[in-house]
């Protein structure tokens, strides 16, 4: 959504990003001997480099100015180059990855709350309000709602273009590797992590709203709410389809999501 | 003593057509410099090869007497140097505010003053005297998106001045301004002209303003300079007017 917002960029491979960190991190331990906080450390550094620089200056740029078709299948391109690239020289079958927090469980007025989940909620939570105190908050933060909404206007007004959208595919990386610390140890290290993660944080971001940080958290919510009330209420079997019923429903009834702003754009 | 501003025989071509032939001109610090023509004449393409929006096919653009060919717009503006556009150019999610605290803040401090200073950059008693100066005082807190046309057009032109440019290159300034709020805005950029010093070079098609407010004009067409001087003598020229009533 913030790749949008300032570079037009829809990366279809942004599920294959969060499964990738892992990654890093297990290779770091394994190959280079790190220890696991020195490792993740690495692993975060790699995916800033990685995710974040290389992405932009070795796929975005060359092929945004062929427009955005050529960079969506670019990106679905670079999905499958990643997670068979972690199947043919990491591993294929799931890998355990540890946990930077206790994973006991918690009794809570008779119900049991598992600590990872907590620690997920904590640290997502925060990370959505440094985002948003960045976003609005400070100066770059406010340049770069420039650049997301009239580049050309920025420049003249001496914004660095260039250097707020890289900021956005740095802040891009490092949520993901963020992510990827977050939900690994409860998900394992798998090559097809992203699958299920990109196709979902897709949806959740259309169903809110793309042009909103809070319609993509709402989104988010909703969908993780409405899919657990149908696996225990309804069935199952029909849980992965109910993001898609939804998807379907909203882009007939409200296009714009449910928290997003209509935007005029001339074409 | 070099003129703020010259174009010395600027050529732009696209595919064979040239939009500019040769054009160059002088532009002195304090002047309003009208340019005027027909559409077509090559007025926007010559700002756009002057901001480095757009590369000369050859010729060459001097500020206070030095080459800037090949500079970046966010280093033009670093160089005193403003423009508005042809068509409204503000951020219409932000306020009015927000949108004028953003045309001076890159002036302002460093990489680590944008992460952790203040949120204004210091700029909020000018950004207040902008909105006083063009009567923006009651929509200072709105979205400029929900502005109507002209009160943007004057947020527009407001923001052009907020980082105490130089020189402006203001691309029809009265495009689809009514005419009350018209008079305040010539009023306006006559008073910033006078006591900001700054130095105009407007593109207009509304010949009374344009009239009333420059210094001396130029006049192109088919991307050449057709004539030149006070406004009284252009009103009168004749190739002005055949050029304008393609007689």
């Amino acid at each position: 959504m913030l790749l949008w917002q300032t570079s037009q960029t829809i990366n279809f491979a942004q599920g294959e990003f969060v499964m990738l960190p892992a990654f890093f991190v297990l290779a770091a331990m394994k190959f280079g001997g790190l220890s696991f906080p020195m490792a993740m450390l690495a692993g975060f550094a790699v995916s800033l480099l990685v995710l974040g620089l290389l992405f932009k200056r070795l796929v975005v740029e060359p092929v945004i100015r062929h427009g955005v078709l050529p960079l969506v299948i670019s990106t679905i391109a670079l999905a499958i180059l990643m997670k068979e690239g972690v199947k043919e020289f990491y591993a294929a079958d799931a890998q355990p990855f540890p946990a930077a927090w206790a994973t006991t469980n918690l009794q809570v007025a008779g119900m049991v709350v598992s600590v990872q989940n907590l620690v997920i909620i904590a640290v997502a939570a925060l990370a959505v309000a440094a985002l948003q105190y960045f976003l609005a908050g400070t100066r770059t933060g406010r340049s770069m709602q420039a650049t997301a909404q009239n580049p050309a206007l920025a420049r003249v007004l001496g914004i660095p273009v260039g250097r707020m959208v890289l900021y956005t595919f740095l802040i891009n990386a490092g949520l993901v590797a963020l992510a990827s610390f977050l939900v690994s140890p409860i998900y394992l290290a798998k090559f097809t992590n992203g699958e299920t993660l990109g196709l979902v944080a897709f949806v959740a971001a259309i169903v809110g709203g793309f042009n909103q940080v809070r319609g993509a958290i709402a989104g988010g919510l909703l969908l993780g709410v409405v899919d657990n009330f149908v696996a225990a209420y309804l069935s199952a079997q029909y849980r992965a389809a109910i993001p898609l019923f939804l998807l379907i429903a909203v882009i007939l009834l409200r296009p714009q999501g449910l928290l997003g702003r209509v935007e005029e754009r001339t074409v | 003593m070099a003129a703020l501003l010259e174009v010395r025989e600027l050529r732009k071509s696209f595919g064979g057509i040239g939009a500019v032939n040769g054009v160059s001109f002088a532009v002195h610090a304090g002047e309003i410099l009208g340019l005027i023509g027909p559409n077509g004449s090559g007025k926007s393409t010559l700002f756009n090869c002057i901001l480095g929006q757009l590369a000369p096919s050859s010729g060459e653009v001097r500020i206070d007497g030095r080459p800037i060919g090949g500079m970046r717009p966010c280093d033009l503006n670093r160089l005193g140097i403003g423009r508005t556009f042809q068509l409204l150019q503000v951020f219409p999610q932000l306020s009015v505010r927000e949108n004028l605290l953003l045309a001076g803040q890159e002036h302002e401090g460093g990489m680590w003053s944008r992460l952790f200073g203040p949120r204004d950059a210091g700029l909020s008693a000018a950004a207040n005297r902008m909105i006083d100066f063009f009567r923006l005082a009651a929509l200072a807190e709105e979205r400029a998106g929900a502005l109507s046309y002209g009160q943007q057009k004057l947020l527009d032109v407001a923001m052009a001045f907020m980082a105490g440019p130089r020189l402006v290159l203001l691309d029809e300034p009265a495009g689809g301004v009514n005419p009350t709020m018209l008079g305040g805005l010539r009023e306006r950029l006559k008073a910033i002209n006078e006591t900001g010093r700054s130095t105009f070079v407007v593109i207009e098609h509304n010949m009374e303003f344009v009239m009333s407010l420059c210094t001396r004009i130029l006049v192109l067409a088919e991307g050449r300079i057709i004539a030149e001087g006070a406004p009284e003598a252009i009103r009168n020229d004749r190739a002005v007017i055949e050029a304008y009533l393609g007689t």
